[in-house]
């Protein structure tokens, strides 16, 4: 009998699979089939002061940990389960790893729409935008401009590695979402960063990789990876960060 | 004429980044970069000042070239920076500094070296 194919599988098979016989493709397939949810409940918290693409990023963990704590017993479809989760990690998010320092509100706002403006610009010009360029779409000033993208640094995203149990240490939860990349080499030099390299989730890497291995631009990886550049940025720098950090 | 130079002395750390970052943006406004430019000299300076002492204060200064801009900044502290800096091109699949900084700006060098103190050069030209 051919192999069944876990796309075909009900949401109960694969949750059946991946708890009873720890088969991770069911849990990755139950992930992707589900992500389309995770972004129209991300979308109701949209312009908040945030990338959409975090508030996706945050609901995603949401709904893994939702797989991961799915009970069999329970007579309840995943996505009835898993709707509170990632609207509760959404939630958590806003209120536990909001603003750092205060911004005004109008700042958040303007940081808000940055990203999606500034791919537009993109598009539409054929290039990156200049600072004046975003301030003429948005009728304010360049200083404006760079006070809202500086108060998104101001912003401290979520982390993407809280696994399963948000407990730190967890293996990551996107860890487990696309391929493992060996493509770095190891290194003694002292300025390298290849030793922490390995303990990036998969996409950071992947990220690391098209951008300082390929040369690709963080525009291209943005169109790539189906983010935005802000948020290619921000992930590249936490990376950086991280990485640093844990050499240090 | 002289180019137009801006010098700032700041504590290192990452507090202080913001500052440098505002600088920054309001010199990329001025040379009309595009955002992804000024990103990419954002995050080599701060890797570079990641290198800094955070017991001593470092010193940038931002020189605006007809089509870019020149950076300096130091001292940072590490005289095995030098090297890896000075060095030959980094080999493919080697994530090192001189390999962030080959990326994200035109060229850099070691200007200084003296008593393990150097001083880091930048180069970031316009694209459009």
């Amino acid at each position: 009998m051919p192999p069944v194919s876990p796309s075909t599988l009900t949401d109960r098979e694969l949750l059946k699979r991946y708890h009873e016989a720890g088969d991770a493709s069911a849990r990755e397939t139950l992930v992707q089939r589900h992500l389309p949810l995770v972004r129209s409940l991300a979308r109701r918290y949209a312009g908040r002061g945030e990338a959409l693409d975090d508030i996706e990023q945050v609901g995603a963990i949401g709904l893994i940990k939702a797989i991961d704590r799915y009970e069999l017993s329970r007579e309840v479809a995943l996505t009835t389960y898993a709707t509170p989760n990632v609207v509760g990690e959404i939630k958590r998010h806003f209120r536990d790893k909001g603003w750092a320092i205060r911004v005004p509100r109008a700042l958040q706002e303007l940081n808000g729409k940055m990203g999606p403006t500034i791919e537009r610009l993109t598009s539409r010009l054929g290039r990156s935008p200049s600072i004046a360029e975003i301030a003429a779409e948005f009728d304010t000033s360049p200083e404006q401009v760079l006070e809202a993208l500086e108060a998104g640094s101001a912003y401290a995203p979520a982390s993407l590695s809280v696994g399963p149990t948000g407990e730190e240490g967890d293996l990551d939860p996107m860890e487990t979402i696309g391929s493992e990349d060996e493509e770095f080499e190891r290194t003694d030099d002292r300025t390298s960063l290849e030793p922490a390299l390995e303990r990036l989730p998969a996409r950071e890497r992947e990220i690391l990789r098209m951008r300082f291995e390929d040369g690709l631009t963080q525009t291209q990886i943005a169109d790539q990876i189906g983010i935005s550049q802000m948020h290619v940025s921000r992930l590249i720098r936490r990376s950086l960060d991280r990485m640093r950090d844990q050499l240090t | 004429m002289p180019a137009d130079r801006i010098e700032l002395t700041t504590p290192t750390g990452r507090d202080w980044e913001p500052v440098i970052r505002m600088i920054l943006g309001g010199i990329a406004d001025r040379l009309d970069l595009g955002f992804d430019e000024l990103d990419d000299l954002q995050l080599a300076v701060e890797r570079l000042l990641a290198e800094g002492d955070p017991e001593d204060p470092v010193t940038l200064s931002f020189e605006l070239l007809e089509r870019g801009v020149r950076t300096r900044i130091g001292p940072l502290r590490d005289t095995a920076l030098a090297g890896a800096l000075q060095g030959p091109p980094p080999g493919p699949g080697e994530l090192t500094l001189p390999r962030i900084l080959s990326t994200v700006v035109d060229s850099y060098g070691v200007e200084s070296a003296v008593d393990g103190r150097l001083v880091v050069r930048l180069e970031k030209a316009v694209r459009k």
